[in-house]
């Protein structure tokens, strides 16, 4: 009689052993580097050959082709441009039939996740790369001087201060921009309209001036800002004459003494301590609002729902307004503006992505010959222009006929502005921008006061730069 | 006679033989099924838990070299937890402020939960109509994710929310801000987290009331105790065992906390840091700030809390529910 009905006990060993086998596989996969991504080798004829990694060396005259896998990391800004990212992908991949592209979305904590997939071995061939992580990612030497590989035409495409972040010590260029967005100021004409005022605001006074005529005579707040955000607050600093900033060693804290600094983050706290807090002390409207107090989501859901009259956001706000509020239209009920003028010059902050490649790739130069395509002229127009939700970081591309309008104008702005600040504070960009922030809303929201506030940032920034 | 011994030996023996094949068997069948969990255990347990030990004497940036740097990162810690204690603010000494939220949020989520699951599984013991239904919407809670629970708390808690539409019925004038006050985003948290373990536990405790004999309540009745009077003095008592484990297994859970106060505060703990975590602040020291190592002794100092805690109640309260 056997106990356990159809199991005999050679079926149960090699059960056990193949659980096993495959169990430890797993546990030894994970906490392994991946053996070489497969090499597929498509011959024409049968012929003897010698075949060392990916490299297909072969002693008789038969041609052989080896097929090249590359990963491809990048997050999402929806399915359209996934779907978008596959077809381009699959353009690349005829025109390169050797190379094939595995594309793969990472959703959220994409830095995070790509810095554990190095620590793990397991980091993608071509990945996208935010200029605020550039500088660790280019210090440790994970990637590929890119500038080693292509011409310096193909680099003289793109505006010159989107490369800056992706400069070495040693001057070579490890990523190239895949698109771009800048600063704008977004402002309803019909509030403005109704409010008497004629034009967007010229300075920053004017900007804080009209938010108040604009509450006054309508009853909507003038501005929302975010509370927090140590980048939006940037152009107001810069604008004003503070030196650029550069936060790499415990000393550059100092930065926070400078007094146009302290007075400008003055100004820019006081916009929501004096327009929100103040005014509601005193039984007012407030004239500038952070975007939950008018149950918005986001800036874009402030400005779009017509909760308030101006924003200053990005070039990604422009997608969301066409997607979402399809009946406020571009020219007629809102538009755009440069963002105001400071006492010493104009300036805007701007924000790129770029996208870099492994410097332990199997596959140097079948990545290049990818990321190449993508971010050339042909796969900008399709990814970028095409689709409108950022700029172009070829400059020739600016004047393409499918251009988006809002998008077209915004860059017409360039000329204008004296300075383009970058997005990048230094090493650390991620978690200072992340800590002065905080300190700046708990300032804002009046918790500290602001000669505190400037005093923690100092101390924040000293202490994270330390060793 | 002697065949019969001979063939009753031989019975014997063939049955033995066969019962030490099955017990092989089973033997063999048992270790391949252990096994499985043991080697997944094995790699995303221990092995995990031991390089964090490991990570947390080195300096590392995920993709240079490790650097050994001895018992720095515990003085990183420790120096964060005196700063706060000296009244630093809650960016200068976030650990600090995640340690005082946690043991805030655990003092009253735990004693919360585990009398709210006792009561809903005294109402669920009882025979009424339509006692399944309170039951499976009790535990309802329990099968759906939390943070899509906390997506659902933020709604009724904003300030022209449903919690506060409520509230005003009975305090009119009291509409606070709950997720973006400093002074009330933790109890928002909390009662979050109350509703949602409740009904999990009510299930421990519905299994544990089943099996009190129903003769114990007979002899109350005849001493004429009342059904508050029965659950106090009958029920809460014959449940010691299993309040234990419930406050054991809460206050595991809450000294953790993380996933409510991410979707809740944010990663950055919300305005002040007022829904700061612990759990919360090993992540970011981990993949924002950079320093798995810090993270590492950060995590390993929450272990110890969490075992010490643990330890002591259930070597306080172990002695008394045995007695």
């Amino acid at each position: 009689m056997n106990y356990y009905g159809a199991i005999s006990r050679t079926s149960a060993i090699i059960i056990a052993v193949i659980l096993i086998v495959a169990v430890g596989a797993i546990a030894f996969y994970t906490t392994q580097k991946p053996t070489p991504s497969p090499t597929t080798i498509i011959q024409t004829q049968i012929q003897t050959q010698v075949v060392t990694k990916t490299l297909v060396q072969t002693q008789t005259q038969t041609r052989i082709q080896t097929q090249v896998f590359i990963r491809f990391a990048g997050w999402s800004a929806g399915e359209t441009e996934m779907k978008n990212y596959e077809k381009i992908i699959k353009m690349f991949e005829e025109k390169n039939p050797r190379i094939k592209v595995k594309y793969e979305v990472i959703t959220q904590m994409f830095h995070e996740n790509i810095m554990a997939s190095f620590g793990a071995g397991v980091a993608p061939d071509v990945f996208y790369l935010d200029s605020a992580w550039a500088p660790i990612f280019i210090e440790k030497k994970a990637l590929l001087p890119i500038s080693d590989y292509v011409s310096e035409d193909f680099i003289n495409q793109y505006y010159s201060f989107l490369l800056k972040p992706f400069k070495g010590a040693d001057g070579k260029l490890y990523g190239l921009p895949k698109d771009w967005s800048m600063l704008i100021l977004f402002y309803n004409k019909k509030l403005f309209k109704k409010a008497g005022l004629t034009k967007p605001p010229e300075t920053w006074e004017e900007l804080e001036q009209y938010a108040k005529i604009i509450t006054d005579k309508t009853g909507v707040p003038g501005l929302a800002i975010y509370l927090g955000g140590f980048n939006r607050y940037m152009p107001v600093a810069l604008s004003n004459g503070a030196p650029e900033p550069w936060f790499s060693k415990p000393e550059d804290a100092s930065w926070f003494d400078n007094d146009v600094v302290k007075k400008t983050m003055e100004w820019y706290i006081n916009l929501y301590l004096k327009g929100k807090i103040g005014r509601e002390k005193e039984g007012l409207k407030p004239y500038v609002v952070a975007p939950q107090d008018v149950g918005a989501g986001w800036l874009g859901d402030a400005f779009g729902g017509e909760k308030v009259a101006m924003v200053i956001s990005g070039n990604w706000m422009i997608p969301f307004l066409a997607d979402q509020y399809p009946n406020l239209k571009f020219g007629v009920d809102w538009d755009i503006a440069s963002l105001p003028r400071g006492s010493v010059k104009r300036v805007t902050m701007a924000y790129t992505v770029a996208l870099a490649i492994n410097a332990k790739s199997e596959h140097p130069k079948e990545a290049v010959e990818f990321v190449k395509y993508i971010l050339g002229p042909e796969g900008q127009k399709k990814l970028v222009v095409e689709m409108g939700h950022t700029l172009p970081s070829i400059k020739a591309l600016a004047k393409d006929s499918a251009m988006w309008p809002e998008h077209a104008k915004s860059l017409s702005f360039i000329e204008k502005y004296d300075h383009v600040q970058i997005f990048l504070w230094g090493p650390k960009s991620g978690e200072l921008e992340s800590t002065i922030s905080d300190i700046m809303a708990s300032a804002m929201r009046g918790e500290i006061t602001i000669s505190k506030a400037l005093d923690s940032m100092k101390q924040a920034v000293q202490e994270m730069l330390q060793k | 006679m002697k065949l019969t011994n001979f063939s009753l030996t031989l019975i014997k023996s063939k049955i033995s033989k066969s019962f030490e094949k099955t017990r092989q068997r089973e033997v063999l069948a048992a270790l391949t099924l252990i096994g499985v969990a043991v080697a997944l255990n094995m790699t995303f347990g221990y092995f995990a838990a031991l390089f964090a030990l490991y990570l947390s004497f080195f300096k590392w940036d995920y993709i240079g070299p490790m650097e050994f740097v001895g018992l720095r990162n515990f003085e990183i810690l420790f120096r964060e937890l005196v700063r706060g204690l000296h009244g630093a603010p809650f960016f200068l000494a976030p650990f600090y402020t995640g340690l005082r939220n946690i043991l805030l949020y655990t003092a009253i989520v735990v004693p919360a939960q585990t009398i709210l699951a006792m009561v809903l599984a005294a109402f669920a013991n009882q025979k009424i109509r339509g006692v399944q239904f309170y039951k499976v919407s009790y535990f309802l809670p329990a099968v759906t994710c939390p943070v899509i629970v906390s997506l659902i708390f933020i709604w009724l808690f904003m300030k022209n929310g449903l919690i506060n539409y409520f509230i005003q019925m009975v305090i009119p004038g009291f509409a606070p801000d709950w997720i973006n006050d400093r002074n009330y985003l933790l109890y928002a948290i909390s009662i979050v987290a109350i509703w949602g373990t409740s009904g999990h536990f009510m299930v421990s405790f519905l299994a544990a009331m089943q099996s009190i004999p129903r003769d114990i309540y007979e002899a109350a009745m005849l001493d004429g105790a009342g059904p508050i009077r029965r659950f106090i003095y009958v029920t809460v008592p014959m449940l010691k065992p299993m309040i234990v484990y419930v406050v054991v297994m809460g206050l595991i859970g809450a000294l953790q906390m993380f996933d409510l106060a991410y979707v809740m505060a944010g990663p950055s703990g919300g305005p002040g840091g007022a829904g700061y975590t612990m759990a919360l602040d090993i992540y970011r020291e981990a993949f924002l700030k950079l320093r798995p190592g810090v993270a590492a002794a950060k995590s390993l100092f929450l272990f110890t809390l969490i075992f010490i805690v643990t330890y002591v109640f259930q070597k306080r309260f172990r002695v008394i529910a045995a007695r």
